[in-house]
Parts: structure tokens; C-alpha cells; sequence
């Protein structure tokens, strides 16, 4: 008994969790845990501040790696097996449609939940001083998940992977000069064939996953530095006095000093400077408002995390993904349709290619990186910030109705035809 | 807040290791696991004591599945139709039938769906059977399994499916290849027919289109043959045996299935008759063929059609390049051959034709295999419906000369045109003149008009 205690000991190396010391301890001794403070404020833990919508996001992406993983063991990149191989999946690999339903829905689920959580950043004024970086790394974020939502779809080398792909790509190519070359670049030829596969394996499984790890940690980091979760909306303290001082600004040296020592908290530079860091600090006031990480943060996540797996496996038991006829280059669907995010750039397309292929993608990604710089409106309340929530707000419905356009309401030869209507393609 | 949070999460893990059984179970429990269990009681009833029984049912569950990469397929039909090749399970209830009359075409050499359709790579019987979305060829109804014959017999005449070379007779001579590609030659007013057998169009379907088009695609330019059930189930099946698939060496060699009358064929076709005699009959340049069957064995034989310098240095036959059954069937040719057939084939070859003639031979037979009777009849009497054009119909070719040189008739082969409309305003007729010249060559189109010119009625005649 004493030998296991001891191994036990040597494991954890912590004090009871029955103590604040434990409680603390579990978190800063442990480097899984210690990205978290060893204590949180209590309001950032409330639902309806963030919806965990972050949280449920990287729950998705563990799944999507985790269920990835399992689906490489039985899928080769090239065109006649892969086919074959999703076949083999849905009728012969034990639990294989269960495993590809899961990749297929929390893949889906994250391109969604990512966008939704870029919305309630927003929506909340979260991007703004000193988290203005943070939101252009989640932009990145934004668009790498879209980068392996769109190289996944080609993998499994159906009729819907193949077209969806050739227009998608198509779209790219509508950019002057090196929209063409781009497009080469992707595809390693002219058309979606043998290359554009392995390619499009390559970045699924290796380069895009490496990337969103490297900015998903950034983005975490950040999290801390830049002193926790922002706070509620309805929990904005009247602004203090002396504001906040920009490290590294143009403020001179004297004035830097002439700043008092402060008594608050900080997650940053511990107290061994003088003059107010950049960071949300805690004041001593507030103290009583803050509980440590465990249990309260931690048991939150993980009911966070079991509701995402257990919703993900109960949609994947009850609903297969979707597998259509092999790819066939010569037989063009109508209409070929890009993968669900991109139908609201197809229809831009539609009208003008320079519009859909060119300018609105341009626009709306320079804009999303832009507007924590853009924004000068220093508060976070809303009736503070009417212009913005308006504009970005705008933003969301017309994606939302391009993207319901395309996806609904456009039938045979891109015609304007409503879900109702049945339309018989290709009669002869 | 602090307790209930851990109860949810524990709840909530409770209720993803049930999913995660659940799953489990699911994939446990495919439909075939409950057919192996069937088909093994079904055996074990015939053994005759316990130890036997209780080692058949002790038999693993596990998917059997018949590669087959020369056909391009998996087939694992055969993990429920277990007793497909066991002559025992004559009278067993489906799925574990055995399958009779399959001869030589057994399942361990080329599985279920080249003949039958279906999804060969499918566990249960739904996806099997190949009735769901997004899998081109159901199993086919059984009246048209013989259709699936000629995917690999491709040649000559299949025992036991005449409608096959009567299907393949009527395309060639009806005129369909005037609309119609087929293997990269044809018309394009109509869809290529070179993989009809893998399209997702029913044998029902296609049965009812040749009885009559505008049944089942109304407003089709497709004309009315006027076919018989028989004509239009000829066809049907040689519709739903043309795929465009590449079959791997061993299958290919299988296109000739070898016959007598199609050794005849070969026999007319590469003019044997000018250097040979049977009983008799025909040249004396090579030896008579009668009874050289009694002569040399079948290897000398087939040797001799493979490589003549070898077997007798310094012969005069030629190498004609005939592949293993086509050579088999002209041996199983000669062992029947007789003098009277003999005749008969000598009858069937023209005296020396004059230039003319030949051409116009030649301009007949082009007619006829590029597919202009489709549309302008076999009798060049026209008169195929053609709305909206002038006359309603195709015009017939009898009274050309009245109003066209032949260079006009040349030139409008070649480019093609729309027929004149009898309403201006009217919609298009849906037949139209392609243009040839990517197909024919300057010397067919002559050949064709010196055909038509030969077939002319001139007007003064018949007043």
C-alpha cells in the first residue's frame, strides 16, 4: 500500500484537493492544466458570456484529430482505392461508419461553431485592448479550419468531393494574376485528378492540422496573457482614472515612473516594475468575485467537452455521412456545387466572377483581420458601439442568405429554383 | 452550482460510454452475421452426429469476398449467398440457393455483379441489391440477367442469347449510329449509347423507349421504329451489354465465344475461299479444306493458323492474327464445312465489279453502318416524323436529282443544316443533317452520293 502511495505521490506531487494549496497546486504543477490560472473569475465562467463556444470548437478539433487518426489507418490517397476505401469503411471496417460520421459531422460542426464564436467575440467587444492580436489569430484560425473543412472534402473521391472541389478551386482562380498559378499550385495540374488528391491528403493530415495546433496554442496563450477571458459585458467597471499605459508607447520614461505602483493583480509581469502593465489586472475589491479553477472551471469544461462527444456520437450513430458515386471527371452534376461555406462566394460568382472570386473574399477577410485596428471606440457596451454591431451584424445575414441562396434555391444551371419545386435534371 | 456540475459531467460520461456501446453494438450486428448463423444451422442439420454439428456451427462469422481486379470489382455477395456453388444447397431457401447452369462462369472466377449487377462491395442487402441513391446499376430484373453475357462476348453468337447479335444486327442496320455514338463513331443528335449498360436507365425503360420513344421521354427527336417486342428486347439487351469498361487480359480473351457459324463468319471474312477448296469447290492454291479436321489434330491446326512458317516453311498462308477462340471457331468451322457451303459462300462473292459499281457498293455499305436510314428509311423513302420541318418529315432521298447537283448533296453531307421550317416562327425540329466530314472521308461522301444517284426515280418516270 505504502509503495503505491508513494507512486502516487510521485505522479501528482500535490497537496489534498481538499486544500487551497491542493486546489492550486493540481493546476500550476501540472503541465496540461497550468494554461489555466489556478483561479478564474466567477462571471466569465457563466454560460451566457461566452456559450463556450471556444471551448467547444477545440473539443471538435480533439475529436476530428482523434477520429482522423483512426480513419488514415484505412484510406490511401489515391483516386481508384480512395473510392474503394469508403466503401470498405461504410460496409466492411468495424465501426468504419460510425468513425467517418463522427469526422464528417464534427467537421461540419466546427466550421460552425468556429464562426459562431467569432460572432460572440465580436458581439461582445472582446477583440478590443489589449486582446486586439488574439482576434487576428483567430481569424487565422477561422481560415485554417476552412482550409481542412475544404481539403477533407476531396478525400473521399465522390461524385460530390470531385465537382465540389473543381468549383471551389474555380473560384480561386477568378484572382488576376496568380489566381491561376494558385490553383496549379493546389491541384499540381489543371484539373482535379491523381495530384490534387495527395495534395489535398498532404494538407488535411499534415500541414494544415500542424498549423491550427501552432496558432490554437498562441491563441490560448494569449488568453493568459492578456489576463483572462474578457469580462462580461454587464460586469464593465466605470473606467479608472488613470487608464490604462501602453508599454513601449510614446509616453516618456518620466511619465511611465510618475505612475504609482499599483496594488492590483496581475497574470503578466509579476510586481518587480513599476507602473500599470497593459494587461486586465484584477483590483483587491474584487477579489471575493474570483473561485479557484477547480472544480468550478474545470468540471464546466467538462461537461462542455462530454456534451460535444456525447451530441457528435448520438448524430453519428442515428446519421451516416453522405457517399455518392465515384468521381467521374466526364459527368458534371447540375448544378456542381462548392462545399456549403463557399455557396455564398458561388453565388457572388454567379453574378460577377470578379465580385465572388475576387473582391468579397479579399474584402472580408482584410476587414475581419482589420477590425481591432479599425475600431478605435475604446468601450465594449453596446449602445456604445451601434455602428459596429450594425455593420457586423449585416456582415452575418447577407453570408447567411447568400449561403441559404446557394445551397437552397439554385437548381439546374444555377437557376433560381425553390427547395419545393422538384427538378428533373437532364431530361431527355 | 458546485455539486450539480460534477454530476452532470459524470452523467453526461455515462451517457457517451452507452453511445459508445451502442456503437458498438451496431457495428456487432451487421444482417449478414444473422444469415452465416441461418446457413450454418442449415448445414449442420445435415451432418450426421453432434461432434459434426457442433464443428459446423463453430464455423467464424466473417465477410467472404471474391477479388476480381481483371473485372474491376470486389464482390462479397457471397457472404450471405453462401451456397451459391455447393450442389447440395439445390433446394435451400434464398439467400443460400445454389445457382444452377452457371458452367464454366463460376462465382470464384468472376463473382456476381458482372452478370447480375449490384453493389458488389455492400454487407447488407439493400446496398447489395443496389436500390439506393447514388449507385448507378441495381440488380437486374431476371428476364434481362442474359443480357449481361455480352459485357465480355463481345463476338460472333452467345449460346443461348440470340437476342444479343439480333440486338447488335438491328443497331447496325436500322440506321441508330445516324444520331447515335457508339464506341467513338456515330451521330451526336442523340446520347452516346458506349456505356448505356452502366447508365442508371431501367431494362424497362429502355424495352418501352423502342416500342415507343414518346413514352417515356416525350418531345424525344427519337423517331418510331415501329419495332416488335421481340425486335425491342433484342435491343434492350444489347443496349444494357455495352460498357465502356476495361476488362483485364484473361476476361478480354473471353469476347469470342467459339461457334461454328461464327467460324463461318471468319471464314467469308478473311477469304479463305480464294486460296482454298472445300470438297472441291474454290481455289487450289492452298490444300482442300475437306476433312482436314481428320487430318491434323486441333493443336496442329491451331498452330498452322498461328504461325504457318512454322509449321511448313516457306508457305504461302499469311499470318492472319486471329485470337484463341476465333481461331478455335474457324476449326470448329471446318470440321462441319461442305462443298454445297462452299458454293454458297463462292455465290455470295459479285463477279469483278466495275469502278462504279464498286463505289456504289461501297456509298451502300457506308449508308448503312454510319446510320443514315435512322432517319432517311432503309428504302431512302424518308418520311420519319420531324415537327415543324417542311413536310413534317425526314425528306425522302428518291428525287434528289430533281432539285440538287451532287455537289450540293456533297456539300450539304459534309456541313450538314438545319431542314428548312415549315413555321418560320415555329420551334426547332428536333432532327437535323449533322455535319460528316469530321467522320467520313471525301471519298465516302462521293461513294454515298453515287449510291443515291443510283437510287434516283426521276420525275419524268413516274408520270
Amino acid at each position: 500500500m505504502n509503495l503505491i502511495r508513494e507512486i502516487w505521490q510521485s505522479i501528482v506531487r500535490r497537496d489534498p484537493l481538499s486544500t487551497d494549496k491542493g486546489k492550486s497546486e493540481l493546476v500550476f504543477l501540472n503541465v496540461w492544466l497550468h494554461i489555466h490560472p489556478a483561479k478564474v473569475k466567477k462571471e466569465n465562467l457563466k454560460f451566457k458570456h461566452t456559450y463556450y463556444l471556444g471551448f467547444i470548437t477545440f473539443f471538435l478539433f480533439v475529436i476530428l484529430v482523434t477520429t482522423g487518426i483512426a480513419l488514415m489507418c484505412y484510406y490511401r490517397p489515391y483516386p481508384a482505392q480512395a473510392y474503394q476505401d469508403m466503401k470498405d469503411l461504410q460496409f466492411a471496417v468495424f465501426l468504419g461508419p460510425f468513425l467517418r460520421g463522427m469526422h464528417r459531422w464534427a467537421a461540419h460542426g466546427m466550421v460552425v461553431c468556429v464562426f459562431l464564436h467569432m460572432c460572440r467575440v465580436f458581439y461582445t467587444g472582446s477583440y478590443k485592448k489589449p486582446r486586439q492580436f488574439n482576434w487576428v489569430v483567430g481569424v487565422v484560425l477561422l481560415l485554417l479550419t476552412l482550409g481542412l473543412s475544404f481539403t477533407g472534402y476531396l478525400l473521399p473521391w465522390d461524385q460530390l468531393a470531385f465537382w465540389a472541389i473543381t468549383v471551389g478551386t474555380n473560384i480561386g482562380s477568378y484572382a488576376p494574376l496568380v489566381g491561376g498559378q494558385i490553383r496549379e499550385l493546389l491541384l499540381g495540374g489543371h484539373t482535379v485528378g491523381e495530384a490534387a488528391l495527395l495534395r489535398f491528403y498532404v494538407l488535411h493530415v499534415a500541414v494544415l492540422p500542424s498549423m491550427v495546433i501552432l496558432f490554437t496554442v498562441v491563441h490560448f496563450w494569449r488568453i493568459r496573457k492578456d489576463g483572462g477571458l474578457s469580462r462580461p459585458v454587464w460586469k464593465l467597471k466605470a473606467k479608472k482614472p488613470e487608464g490604462l499605459v501602453t508599454i513601449g508607447g510614446t509616453p516618456e520614461v518620466a511619465q511611465l515612473q510618475a505612475v504609482p505602483a499599483s496594488t492590483d493583480k496581475t497574470y503578466g509581469l509579476m510586481e518587480v516594475v513599476t507602473g500599470k502593465p497593459i494587461f486586465e489586472t484584477i483590483t483587491p475589491e474584487e477579489e471575493e468575485d474570483v473561485a479557484f479553477s477547480y472544480p468550478f472551471a474545470f468540471f464546466r469544461e467538462g461537461v462542455a467537452l462530454m456534451a460535444t462527444v456525447t451530441g457528435i456520437m448520438a448524430i453519428s450513430l442515428f446519421f451516416h455521412a453522405p457517399l455518392e458515386e465515384l468521381a467521374n471527371p466526364a459527368k458534371t452534376p447540375n448544378p456542381a456545387k462548392a462545399p456549403w461555406y463557399f455557396l455564398g462566394l458561388q453565388e457572388l460568382v454567379s453574378h460577377s466572377a470578379l465580385l465572388g472570386g475576387v473582391v468579397a473574399p479579399a474584402v472580408m477577410v482584410l476587414a475581419l483581420l482589420a477590425i481591432p485596428y479599425f475600431d478605435r471606440n475604446p468601450s465594449r457596451r453596446p449602445k456604445d458601439r451601434k455602428l459596429a454591431i450594425w455593420l457586423f451584424t449585416i456582415f452575418v445575414v447577407v453570408n447567411l442568405v447568400l449561403i441559404v441562396i446557394g445551397t437552397y434555391f439554385r437548381g439546374p444551371g444555377w437557376a433560381l429554383v425553390p427547395p419545393w419545386v422538384h427538378v428533373v435534371a437532364g431530361a431527355e | 452550482m458546485g455539486r450539480r456540475l460534477p454530476q452532470a459531467f459524470f452523467a453526461l460520461s455515462l451517457l457517451a460510454l452507452a453511445l459508445i456501446v451502442a456503437a458498438v453494438w451496431q457495428a456487432s450486428t451487421p444482417s449478414w452475421k444473422t444469415y452465416q448463423r441461418q446457413f450454418l444451422q442449415l448445414e449442420a442439420q445435415g451432418e450426421p452426429n453432434a461432434a459434426a454439428k457442433a464443428a459446423v456451427l463453430a464455423t467464424p462469422l466473417e465477410i467472404h469476398q471474391v477479388l476480381l481486379p481483371g473485372l474491376q470489382r470486389v464482390d462479397r455477395c457471397t457472404t450471405c449467398h453462401l451456397g451459391v456453388d455447393d450442389p447440395t444447397m439445390k433446394n435451400a431457401p434464398e439467400p443460400f440457393r445454389y445457382h444452377v447452369g452457371l458452367g464454366t462462369n463460376v462465382p470464384s472466377k468472376f463473382g456476381c455483379t458482372i452478370c447480375h449487377g449490384g453493389q458488389g462491395l455492400a454487407t447488407d442487402q439493400k446496398n447489395a441489391h443496389g436500390n439506393v441513391d447514388f449507385w448507378q446499376t441495381p440488380l437486374l430484373a431476371k428476364d434481362y440477367i442474359r443480357a449481361s453475357c455480352g459485357r465480355c462476348h463481345k463476338e460472333g453468337d452467345i449460346p443461348g442469347v440470340p437476342e444479343l447479335a439480333e440486338g447488335r444486327h438491328l443497331f447496325e442496320t436500322q440506321g441508330c449510329r445516324g444520331c447515335h455514338k457508339l464506341d467513338g463513331v456515330g451521330g451526336s443528335i442523340g446520347p452516346d449509347l458506349s456505356e448505356e449498360g452502366a447508365s442508371q436507365r431501367s431494362p424497362e425503360w429502355l424495352e418501352k423507349h423502342f416500342l415507343t420513344p414518346s413514352v417515356v421521354s416525350p418531345g424525344s427527336a427519337m423517331p418510331n421504329f415501329h419495332f416488335t417486342r421481340e425486335q425491342a428486347r433484342a435491343l434492350t439487351y444489347y443496349m444494357l451489354s455495352l460498357t465502356n469498361q476495361d476488362m483485364g487480359t484473361y476476361y478480354s480473351s473471353l469476347r469470342t465465344i467459339p461457334s461454328s457459324s461464327y467460324g463461318r463468319e471468319l471464314f467469308v471474312e478473311k477469304n479463305c475461299i480464294v486460296c482454298h477448296a472445300i470438297g472441291g469447290v474454290g481455289a487450289k492454291v492452298g490444300p482442300d479444306l475437306m476433312g482436314v479436321t481428320q487430318r491434323h489434330s486441333r493443336e496442329w491446326l491451331d498452330e498452322q493458323l498461328v504461325n504457318p512458317q512454322l509449321v511448313y516453311p516457306g508457305s504461302a498462308m499469311p499470318e492472319y492474327d486471329l485470337d484463341t477462340n476465333s481461331r478455335k471457331a474457324l476449326v470448329a468451322y471446318l470440321a462441319t464445312a461442305t462443298s454445297e457451303d462452299a458454293q454458297l459462300i463462292l455465290s455470295g462473292k459479285k463477279s469483278t465489279l466495275t469502278p462504279e459499281d464498286a463505289a456504289i457498293e461501297a456509298g451502300k455499305s457506308n449508308f448503312a453502318r454510319f446510320g443514315c436510314a435512322g432517319c432517311h428509311g432503309t428504302e431512302l423513302q424518308g418520311g420519319v416524323p420531324n415537327p415543324n420541318a417542311q413536310g413534317g418529315q425526314v425528306p425522302s432521298l428518291l428525287h434528289l436529282s430533281d432539285d440538287y447537283t451532287k455537289d450540293e448533296v456533297i456539300e450539304v453531307i459534309r456541313n450538314g443544316r438545319m431542314p428548312p421550317l415549315d413555321n418560320a416562327s415555329g420551334p426547332t425540329p428536333p432532327l437535323y443533317m449533322p455535319s460528316w466530314k469530321h467522320l467520313l472521308s471525301e471519298e465516302d461522301i462521293h461513294e454515298i452520293v453515287e449510291f443515291l444517284w443510283s437510287k434516283q426515280q426521276k420525275a419524268k418516270d413516274s408520270w
